[in-house]
C-alpha cells in the first residue's frame, strides 16, 4: 500500500497503489488524519492503482469525506476499478461520493 | 497402403503402350536410316558428278591436244602441198613430214583428186610409222585394194570444201590399224581441191589413255563417234562393231537410252541415269569439239553405292540389335514388374480385407465422443491408432444402473488370429457385463470361454473396471494388463493384482480390488502401444512421458489429444508397430469435496496472507476474478472482526480458518478461542443515509452479509465459531 499525495493551488492529490487492506488502512490512517486538517480544499482520490479495498479503507474515505463537509472542502474520487466500484456498490458509497 | 499402390501402377507399363514404344522406337530407327541413307547418297552422288566431270574434262583436254597437233600438222604442210601441186613427185616428201615430225601422227598421206595429174591418174603416197621399230614406210594407197576415192576421209572434204575428221575406220591395206583420219582439202591457184592432205591418228593411245581414267573400280569410259559408232570401250568386241543406238534397241529401257544418245550425239554435255541390263547406270558425258565426238564414263549405281550399302547395312544391324536389346530388357523389367505388382495387389488385398473386417469389429464399440453428453458426473474419451499391421487392441464402455462398465484390452500377436481374438473378447465383456456388475466374475468368466476355445495358445491382457457414478466407487479387476493410472492430486499408478492374462489356464481365479473415485479423481488407461512406442533410436515413450503429459486440467479429450501429439513428436518418423489404444475417465460426480485449512495469529498483518489462500480455492473451483475478490473482502472483514473484538489487545491467540469446497457452495469456518464476540449482533447499516448520518464503523459486517449467501455464529466449547457460505454453481 503506498499512498502519493500532491498539491497544486488549491487541489490536493492523492494517488493510491496496492491494495487497501486492513493493514494497509491502517498505515495509511495518521497520513489521511492530517489531510483531514486540509479538507477546507478539493481533494482528488486517484484509484488508478488501487485494485482492492476493504471496510478499513472505506472508513478513511468516510473520514475524509465528514472533515470536508465541515471544513467546506470537497472530495472527489477518481478511477476506480470494478472490483471497488463493486464495494462502493454494496456499501452504498456511490452515492456518497462525486467519482469521476 | 494405398499411396504405395498408386506408385507402383506409375512403374508398369500397359501392354498398348509398351507395344506403341516398341513401334515408336523401330520408326525412328528406320526413318533414321532412310534419311540417312539418302542424305549420304546424294552426297556421294554429287561427289561423283564432280569428279565425273572433272575427268571429263581433262580426258576432252588431252584429246583436244592430239586433236590440235594433228589439225596443226597438217594444217602447217598444206602451203607447201599447194607449192607442190605441179611437180606430184614432189608432194610424197610432204606425208613423210608430217609423220615425222609429229609423234601423235601414224599415217598420212596426200592423195590428188583423181584427174588432176596428167602423169597419175591416181596418187596417193602413204607415209605411216611402224608402231613397232618407229620407222616410217613409204606406201602408195593409188591402189585397187585400196580405192582411195571412194573413203570417207577423201570424199566429205572433197565434197565440202572443208576439214573434216572421219569416223573411225579399220584402215585395212593403209595403216592396218583402227584410226580416225584427219583431212583437208589442197586447193589449186584457181581455188579448187586438187589433192586432199590427211593425218591419221591411232585409236590406240585413245583406248589406252581412256582405260586409264578409273573413278570407280568398275566404273568406265567410252568414246563415241558422231554418227554413235563406239569408239573405245572396255569391252573390245564392241569397238566398231555396234552404235549406241544399236544399243539402245536392246536395252530395257530404251527411252533413257535414247535420250543419252541424242544428247551425246547432239554434243551436248550432262549427266543421265541408264538403266541397262536390270541395273542403273550413271552416264556423265561431254562433247570433244570439232571431232563430233562425244566422251562419257559409266558409272554402275551399285558401283557408286556400294560404300554407303555397306555402312548404311552396317548401322541398320546395329540399330536393329539395339532395338531387340531394348525389346528383351523391357520384357524383363516389365515381367518383374508384373509379378511383383501381383504378388503385392494379393498382399494388398488380403490387408484391406483384414482391415475391413477389423472396421467392422471397432465400428462396434463406442465411438462418438463425447458418449454421454447429457452427463455432467462423467468426462469420457477414448482412442485407438491402428498400426500398419493388423493389431488385437481393444475397449470398450457402457452405463447400466448408473454403474460405468469399462475394460481395456490387448490381444497377443497381430494379424488376423489377433483381430478375431480381439472380437471374441469384446463380444464376451458385453455378453458376461450384461447382467453381472462384478468385473472378477465377468473377467473370470471371460477367461473361461476364452480358454476353453483357445487352440491357439493366444491370450489377452485385459482390465475391466465397474464405476458407481453416485457413490464414486471404483471396483476393478486386471487380467495381467498394465496397471492403469490415477490422477488424483498426484498421477500414480493405480495398485492392481497382476493376475494371468484371458486364454492362458481356465478355471483361474481372479482377484477383485475396489477404490473409491473422488470428485475430479480420473482415470487413464492404455495399451503397451503407447509406454513402448519407439522413437527411431529405438528408445521407448515410457510411463514418466505419459505422466508427463498427463499434467494439468483439460477435459478428456483434449487430454488424448495431447498425448497423440506428444507420442507422435516423440516418435517422429518411426513406424508405429502396435495399436496405441487409450481410455481416459474423468469422475465428476458424487461429491466433490475438499477442504483447505489457513491459520493465523491475532495480528492484523497477518491478514496479508488472506489473498494465497482465497487464490487456492479460486484456482480449484475456477471462480472468475470478481467473486474470488469479493471472497476475500468478506474473509477479512470477518476475521478483522475477531482480531480487533474477539482478542483485547496484547493478548495471544489464533483465528483457524477451515474452507470447505463442495461442488456447489464455499463455505468458510473461522474459530477462535477469544472472549464471546457475536459480529452478527450488530444492527445493520442504512446504506441510503447520507454522510451526516452515517456511522464510521458496521460496514464490515455489511460486506459480509452482502457478498455471502449465509452467516451463522454460534458460541461453543469457548469457542467462537463463524460460519459463512457462498454459493458458487
Amino acid at each position: 500500500m503506498e499512498v502519493n499525495v500532491s498539491r497544486e493551488n488549491n487541489e490536493i492529490t492523492v494517488q493510491f497503489s496496492g491494495r487497501m487492506d486492513t493493514p494497509g488502512a491502517m498505515d495509511i490512517t495518521p497520513q489521511m488524519n492530517a489531510l483531514a486538517e486540509e479538507a477546507d480544499k478539493t481533494i482528488i482520490l486517484d484509484c488508478t492503482d488501487l485494485t482492492y479495498i476493504s471496510s478499513s479503507g472505506l472508513r478513511i474515505f468516510v473520514t475524509l469525506r465528514k472533515a470536508a463537509d465541515e471544513k467546506g472542502g470537497k472530495i472527489i474520487i477518481r478511477n476506480i476499478c470494478n472490483e471497488i466500484r463493486n464495494v462502493f456498490m454494496m456499501t452504498g458509497f456511490l452515492n456518497l461520493f462525486e467519482i469521476q | 497402403m494405398k499411396l504405395n499402390r498408386k506408385e507402383n501402377k506409375g512403374f508398369v507399363l500397359s501392354l498398348r503402350s509398351r507395344l506403341l514404344l516398341v513401334i515408336v522406337a523401330a520408326f525412328t530407327l528406320v526413318a533414321t536410316s532412310i534419311i540417312q541413307y539418302i542424305y549420304s547418297q546424294r552426297g556421294i552422288k554429287h561427289e561423283a558428278s564432280l569428279r565425273a566431270e572433272g575427268e571429263l574434262n581433262s580426258a576432252e583436254n588431252k584429246i583436244m591436244d592430239v586433236v590440235n597437233q594433228t589439225e596443226a600438222a597438217v594444217r602447217n604442210s598444206i602451203w607447201v602441198a599447194q607449192w607442190c601441186l605441179e611437180n606430184p613427185d614432189s608432194l610424197k616428201r610432204i606425208p613423210q613430214r608430217v609423220v615425222s615430225e609429229n609423234p601423235v601422227v601414224v599415217g598420212s598421206t596426200i592423195a590428188l583428186v583423181p584427174g588432176y595429174s596428167q602423169k597419175y591418174p591416181l596418187y596417193a603416197p602413204y607415209a605411216a610409222r611402224d608402231m613397232e621399230t618407229g620407222i616410217i614406210k613409204m606406201l602408195s594407197l593409188a591402189t585397187k585394194e585400196y580405192d582411195y576415192p571412194s573413203m570417207e576421209w577423201f570424199t566429205k572434204p572433197l565434197e565440202s570444201g572443208e576439214s573434216y575428221w572421219s569416223e573411225p575406220y579399220f584402215d585395212e591395206n593403209g595403216g592396218d590399224m583402227l584410226m580416225v583420219t584427219f583431212s583437208m582439202p589442197v586447193k589449186d591457184n584457181n581455188g579448187d581441191v586438187a589433192a586432199i592432205l590427211t593425218a591419221d591418228i591411232s585409236l590406240d593411245w585413245l583406248t589406252e589413255f581412256i582405260g586409264d581414267i578409273k573413278i570407280y573400280p568398275n566404273a568406265f569410259c567410252m568414246v563415241v563417234s558422231r554418227n554413235g559408232q563406239i569408239m573405245v570401250c572396255p569391252v573390245d568386241t564392241l569397238v566398231m562393231k555396234k552404235t549406241v543406238n544399236q544399243f539402245a534397241r536392246e536395252s530395257s529401257d530404251r527411252e533413257a537410252l535414247d535420250c543419252v544418245n541424242k544428247a551425246m550425239l547432239s554434243g551436248e554435255s550432262g549427266e543421265m541415269l541408264v538403266r541397262y541390263k536390270r541395273k542403273n547406270n550413271h552416264v556423265y558425258f561431254a562433247p570433244v569439239e570439232r571431232t563430233g565426238w562425244s566422251l562419257s564414263i559409266v558409272l554402275p549405281e551399285k558401283e557408286l553405292y556400294k560404300g554407303v550399302r555397306r555402312i548404311g547395312l552396317l548401322v541398320n544391324v546395329l540399330q536393329i540389335l539395339g532395338l531387340a536389346m531394348i525389346i528383351v530388357i523391357l520384357r524383363i523389367v516389365t515381367r518383374n514388374q508384373i509379378r511383383y505388382q501381383q504378388l503385392y495387389e494379393q498382399k494388398e488385398r488380403i490387408e484391406n480385407e483384414i482391415h475391413i473386417a477389423r472396421e467392422i469389429q471397432m465400428s462396434m464399440i463406442p465411438k462418438t465422443f463425447p458418449p454421454f453428453p447429457e452427463r455432467k458426473d462423467l468426462d469420457l474419451a477414448a482412442s485407438v491408432i491402428p498400426a500398419k499391421e493388423v493389431g488385437g487392441d481393444l475397449y470398450d464402455f457402457f452405463i447400466r444402473e448408473e454403474k460405468l462398465f469399462f475394460c481395456i484390452g490387448d490381444v497377443s500377436g497381430k494379424g488376423v488370429p489377433a483381430s478375431l481374438v480381439m472380437a471374441v473378447t469384446r463380444s464376451l465383456f458385453r455378453a458376461m457385463s450384461a447382467h453381472e456388475t462384478s468385473p472378477a466374475r465377468i473377467v473370470t468368466s471371460m477367461n473361461n470361454s476364452i480358454s476353453e476355445t483357445n487352440e491357439n495358445n493366444m491370450f489377452v491382457t485385459f482390465f475391466c473396471g465397474v464405476l458407481d457414478l453416485t457413490t464414486g466407487q471404483l471396483r476393478y479387476c486386471n487380467a495381467g494388463h498394465n496397471p492403469p493410472l490415477i490422477l488424483t492430486d498426484a498421477i500414480r499408478e493405480l495398485s492392481v493384482v497382476p493376475n494371468l492374462p484371458l486364454g492362458i489356464i481356465s478355471d483361474m481365479k481372479f482377484v477383485e480390488q475396489d477404490i473409491l473415485l473422488q470428485y475430479d479423481d480420473a482415470l487413464f488407461l492404455y495399451t503397451d502401444g503407447l509406454s513402448e512406442a519407439e522413437n527411431s533410436s529405438h528408445e521407448q515413450f515410457g510411463e514418466s512421458r505419459i505422466k508427463t503429459a498427463l499434467h494439468g486440467r483439460k477435459s478428456s479429450e483434449n487430454h488424448l489429444k495431447n498425448i497423440e501429439h506428444s507420442v507422435s513428436l516423440f516418435v517422429d518418423k518411426a513406424p508405429q508397430s502396435d495399436d496405441l489404444t487409450m481410455l481416459f475417465i474423468h469422475y465428476l460426480g458424487g461429491n466433490p469435496v475438499s477442504t483447505y485449512h489457513l491459520t493465523l495469529h491475532n495480528d492484523i498483518k497477518q491478514i496479508a496472507l488472506l489473498p494465497d489462500f482465497v487464490d487456492t480455492i479460486a484456482k480449484r473451483i475456477e471462480l472468475d476474478h470478481e467473486t474470488a475478490s469479493n471472497l476475500n473482502l468478506a474473509l477479512e472483514e470477518a476475521i478483522t472482526n475477531v482480531i480487533m473484538y474477539a482478542y483485547p489487545e496484547g493478548t495471544d491467540g489464533v483465528v483457524n480458518i477451515d474452507a470447505t469446497v463442495d461442488g456447489k457452495n464455499v463455505s468458510v469456518v473461522i474459530a477462535d478461542n477469544g472472549i464471546a464476540f457475536d459480529p452478527t449482533a450488530k444492527e445493520e447499516i442504512d446504506i441510503t443515509a447520507g454522510i451526516d448520518e452515517r456511522p464510521i464503523g458496521g460496514l464490515g459486517i455489511h460486506l459480509v452479509r452482502t457478498i455471502m449467501d449465509n452467516v451463522n455464529y454460534e458460541r461453543k466449547e469457548e469457542k467462537n465459531i463463524l460460519t459463512i457460505t457462498k454459493n458458487y454453481a
